[in-house]
């Protein structure tokens, strides 16, 4: 009889731990994910490059609310909340942090405009309809006819 | 046409240059040093972490001030917590002004960091680390010790437990209040 209710109080307990894990409504997140995702405060690298224990207290905040069923957005809030924007690894998309997002495209397809720009230049220069070197040879009659003369004695 | 265009790409990478130039000019003045005995300590105001509200530096100007920064998951800051405890229950009476400083941390940590250390001086949190930054800090614990102008009197760059700091620490003490 000990048994069973020992038993049964372990059952119980289990379906309280489980019954929240169960209750998510979304798609669990996972440390490892959010690991790369956020700094460690205190050496600048993500989570997953420091073992910090700075980091390891941050790690273990964020095992914490993925057994809550906290989202990764809401877990990467709760540490702005507290930390800062700097404590996310990628800046935000909103106001000034677009830049960042925005520069890099634009460098890139400003560069490929200018060696577009450049290759298009470049190739106009042996385009057909410019000015071409003038027909003939150049030399005048009686040097052309003494050369005729010469090339002669070759034939 | 082709000359205008050259010039105009020419002065676009000179501006790239020019711009990224001063951006590191801008990076190497704006480094974060801690300020030396003598100088004025860096002005901040923080949220309280035992309470609602800020407090500022500026409003204890008058008074002496210990300013420790700390963290939860600091392991040395464990041990000084209880001295820092005593000595500002022992030099309270004298007006001396004890300030902890939260640095990088989780807030509900360092309440029950507070709470389990029973710890009764004034705490703010600093959780971005700027105003810890101003004061140079990259490690905790660290304190300094303030005179009644403002100015740092002492700077102890590790915990005020360890012997090498102990006996530096008493005698700021002393400095400022007197």
């Amino acid at each position: 009889m000990k048994l069973i209710v020992r038993f049964a109080a372990v059952v119980g307990v289990a379906l309280v731990f489980a019954a929240p894990a169960a209750a998510c409504a979304h798609p669990r997140t996972s440390l490892a994910f959010l690991e790369g995702q956020v700094m460690c405060p205190t050496c600048h690298t993500t989570l997953d490059q420091s073992d910090s224990q700075a980091a390891r207290q941050i790690e273990g905040f964020i095992s914490q609310k993925i057994a809550a069923c906290w989202t990764a957005q809401r877990i990467e809030s709760a540490l702005v909340a507290n930390y800062g924007q700097g404590i996310l690894a990628a800046p935000s998309h909103k106001g000034f942090d677009l830049l960042a997002w925005w520069l890099p495209i634009a460098g890139v397809l400003g560069g490929a405009l200018a060696l577009a720009f450049a290759v298009w230049r470049w190739s106009r220069r042996g385009e057909p309809g410019e000015p071409e070197a003038p027909a003939g040879s150049g030399l005048d009659e009686e040097t052309e006819r003494r050369l005729d003369d010469v090339l002669a004695r070759f034939e | 046409m082709t000359r205008r265009l050259k010039a105009t790409v020419q002065l676009v990478a000179i501006g790239c240059v020019a711009g990224l130039l001063a951006l590191l000019v801008w990076q190497l003045g704006h480094q974060q040093h801690a300020p030396p005995v003598g100088a004025m300590a860096p002005a901040f105001t923080l949220h309280r972490l035992d309470g609602p509200g800020k407090v500022s530096l500026a409003s204890y100007r008058g008074k002496p001030i210990v300013l420790n920064f700390w963290a939860s998951w600091c392991e040395p800051c464990k041990s000084e917590a209880k001295v820092l405890e005593r000595d500002w229950t022992t030099y309270r009476g004298r007006g001396i002004v004890f300030l902890g400083v939260d640095y990088h941390d989780l807030s509900s940590d360092a309440r029950r960091f507070v709470r389990a250390h029973a710890l009764t001086f004034t705490m703010l949190e600093d959780g971005s680390g700027r105003v810890t930054g101003s004061y140079g800090i990259s490690q905790v614990p660290e304190t300094y010790v303030l005179n009644r102008q403002g100015r740092v009197v002492a700077h102890l760059a590790g915990p005020i437990t360890d012997p090498q700091f102990a006996g530096e620490f008493r005698s700021a003490l002393a400095r400022a209040v007197a």
